[in-house]
């Protein structure tokens, strides 16, 4: 199997004032294509950090970090923004969905900065919609649908590119434990079709949706376990 | 990219439609300014100038100027005594330039008919001055030749001059008392002149115009003019004429430092009028242009407030694979975009200020092509000027703390 994620001895320091913050302090470890990897670990222990730098958001300080075979720590901004609209699909917390926009003009916007012609860009947006259920919502705007409808547009929004990985950053942690539920059954189902899921979270019940668990305290991996 | 931006910007400015339109406040009301003004301007000075070229082309005047005397009084042998009749005649002679000097004197009197009277001028002169000044009788006729040899008492009238006189009955036939200098005399009208205005020295309609002969043997009893109208044979030789008779008054009245007489041409007239106005249309411009350039900051501090606002949209747009180079563009086409139809709403707003007020100050209407232009790259320039820190602020922002921007 193919490995999708490789790094190696990832540091950073955050330089806050005069005090230097070490968030990760040499982590290691792969992900294949097509797995399902939750990261745990209590506030502080660096996995927004470790998130970020997955999701190409930020330079690590040390280390190595490829994705699909690349070296991403050599990249420059471009290049680091084409690789966030190729490779990665972003689910977050807080939705993050522009509110003035309709739901489809979300759902097109990473397809406008990879130029992607405004017909297909539709077809694709409307098509994406459909499979998370909101084919009917697509003039709707952010505001007028509920907590749940508005992460399914973030999920569609995130698989519009076919990314390498999805990246979901508590995905759940501002909905209901049933709409999370349901929510969790559409990522699960996003794996089956075999997509790569990354997923971050503070909830064990959620990170037991994964196929793995990775462990972080303090900036280092406590425990990688494979749950069978 | 630059397609793209401009749609996201049109999006947004759309979303947001008070504040855009708020923030094109200044650059409309600036734009427009500037055309108004510029219209205003040239529309002003091409109607004062076609009324003083109206007057008559070519034409210069020679006065004596008052001469100073001892003791406030005017001394004997002052310039005014020279100028005689005859020296109209030298001044056709020795100034090639000129084909025409017309013999002027003018006296203030009293004009009655009936029980209306009127202070008014009376202009002595003759056939020639009518021609030269362009100046057309409306009805009956102007002083003749004939007229002016047999020193007859007659008069012709300015248009207002008439109406105040007679309101709309026919003048012409009817008898006027003079009342000059304690004396009564009589004339009969004999024509009244079509409107013509103002012009150098006093507004034509509301003068009376008698012979020469009468205002200089019978009413005044002397020999000497009050001024001399002279005709340039072109208004390419206007300059020469004036340069010849300047020459010619300063041998004649030996008066080296052009004490004793004052000659005023058209040409000096237009200049003055022209550097007047073009001083007026510098400074009002400059004015607008301040406004322009204030309507320039609001857009500064508008984008400014809108990047803030938008930082998470800017964090989301990032993440989601938004170049620096797409959030500096989406910006500057917003600010681009709200100074451009800032101008355009500008140009229609200068268009109709300008009609306006031609309609109210009675001039024609001009918008110079060059004004639109001008204040709409103005805009442009500025949409990019004040634009580009604000886009720049954006495009920089960290993807990590834009997301995480509360």
């Amino acid at each position: 199997m193919s490995k999708v994620i490789q790094i190696e001895q990832l540091k950073k320091t955050y330089h806050l004032g005069k005090v230097e913050v070490e968030a990760l302090r040499g982590v290691s470890f792969e992900i294949n294509s097509g797995d399902f990897v939750s990261i745990m670990g209590p506030s502080g222990s660096g996995k927004s950090t470790l998130m970020h730098i997955i999701g190409c958001l930020d330079y690590p300080t040390e280390g190595k970090y490829f994705l699909s075979g690349q070296d991403v720590s050599k990249l420059n901004d471009n290049q680091l923004a084409l690789f966030r609209n190729q490779k990665i699909g972003f689910v977050f917390q807080q939705f993050n969905l522009l509110p003035k926009a309709t739901i489809l003009k979300n759902v097109e916007l990473p397809l406008t900065y990879n130029n992607t012609h405004s017909k297909n860009k539709k077809r694709l947006a409307v098509q994406a919609l459909e499979e998370v259920g909101l084919g009917d919502r697509l003039k709707h705007r952010p505001n007028e649908i509920s907590g749940g409808q508005k992460q399914r547009v973030a999920i569609a929004r995130a698989l519009i590119n076919h990314p390498s990985i999805i990246l979901a950053d508590e995905p759940t942690g501002n909905l209901d434990s049933k709409t999370g539920g349901d929510i969790m059954e559409i990522i699960k189902k996003l794996h089956d079709d075999g997509n790569t899921i990354i997923l971050v979270t503070h909830e064990p019940e959620i990170a037991r949706y994964g196929k793995r668990i990775i462990y972080l305290k303090d900036g280092v991996i406590d425990r990688d376990e494979v749950i069978v | 990219m630059i397609l793209q931006s401009l749609i996201i910007a049109l999006e947004s400015l759309w979303a947001n439609k008070m504040r855009s339109v708020l923030s094109m406040l200044g650059i409309i009301i600036g734009v427009g300014a500037v055309i108004a003004i510029v219209s205003v301007g040239t529309g002003s000075t091409q109607q004062v100038t076609s009324r003083i070229a109206n007057l008559g082309s070519n034409m210069i005047t020679v006065y004596p100027r008052t001469a100073r005397g001892q003791g406030g009084r005017v001394s004997s042998g002052s310039s005014q005594e020279k100028f005689s009749l005859e020296l109209a005649d030298y001044m056709e002679k020795f100034c090639p330039s000129i084909i025409k000097v017309i013999p002027v004197k003018q006296v203030n009197g009293r004009l009655i008919s009936g029980d209306i009277n009127v202070n008014t001028t009376l202009l002595g002169t003759n056939l020639d001055y009518a021609d030269v000044n362009n100046y057309e009788v409306d009805t009956g006729n102007f002083i003749s030749k004939n007229d002016d040899q047999e020193r007859r008492q007659v008069m012709v009238l300015g248009s207002q001059l008439a109406k105040d006189l007679f309101e709309d009955a026919n003048p012409i036939g009817k008898r006027i008392k003079v009342n000059y200098d304690g004396q009564v005399y009589m004339f009969d009208v004999i024509g009244v002149m079509k409107e013509k205005g103002g012009s150098m020295g006093g507004d034509l309609d509301d003068r009376a115009y008698i012979p020469l002969s009468v205002s200089m043997d019978k009413l005044t009893n002397s020999d000497f003019v009050t001024s001399y109208i002279a005709q340039a044979a072109s208004s390419e030789k206007a300059a020469t004429a004036v340069n010849e008779l300047k020459n010619f008054m300063v041998k004649f009245l030996n008066d080296e430092n052009e004490e004793q007489f004052r000659i005023i041409s058209q040409d000096e007239i237009l200049d003055t009028v022209s550097s007047v106005t073009a001083t007026m249309s510098i400074m009002l411009g400059g004015i607008a242009a301040i406004s322009l350039l204030v309507g320039g900051i609001g857009i500064m501090n508008i984008m400014l407030v809108s990047v803030t606002e938008r930082t998470r949209e800017i964090g989301v747009r990032k993440a989601l694979g938004a170049r620096n180079a797409h959030i500096l563009f989406q910006f500057l086409m917003e600010s681009l975009n709200l100074t451009s139809f800032g101008g355009i709403l500008g140009i229609g707003f200068g268009w109709g200020a300008a009609y306006f007020l031609s309609q109210y100050g009675n001039w024609p209407m001009v918008i110079a092509p060059l004004s639109i232009g001008l204040a709409f790259g103005f805009a442009l320039f500025i949409g990019i000027f004040f634009g580009l820190y604000p886009a720049m602020k954006a495009a920089k922002m960290n993807p990590v703390d834009a997301l995480r921007y509360e």
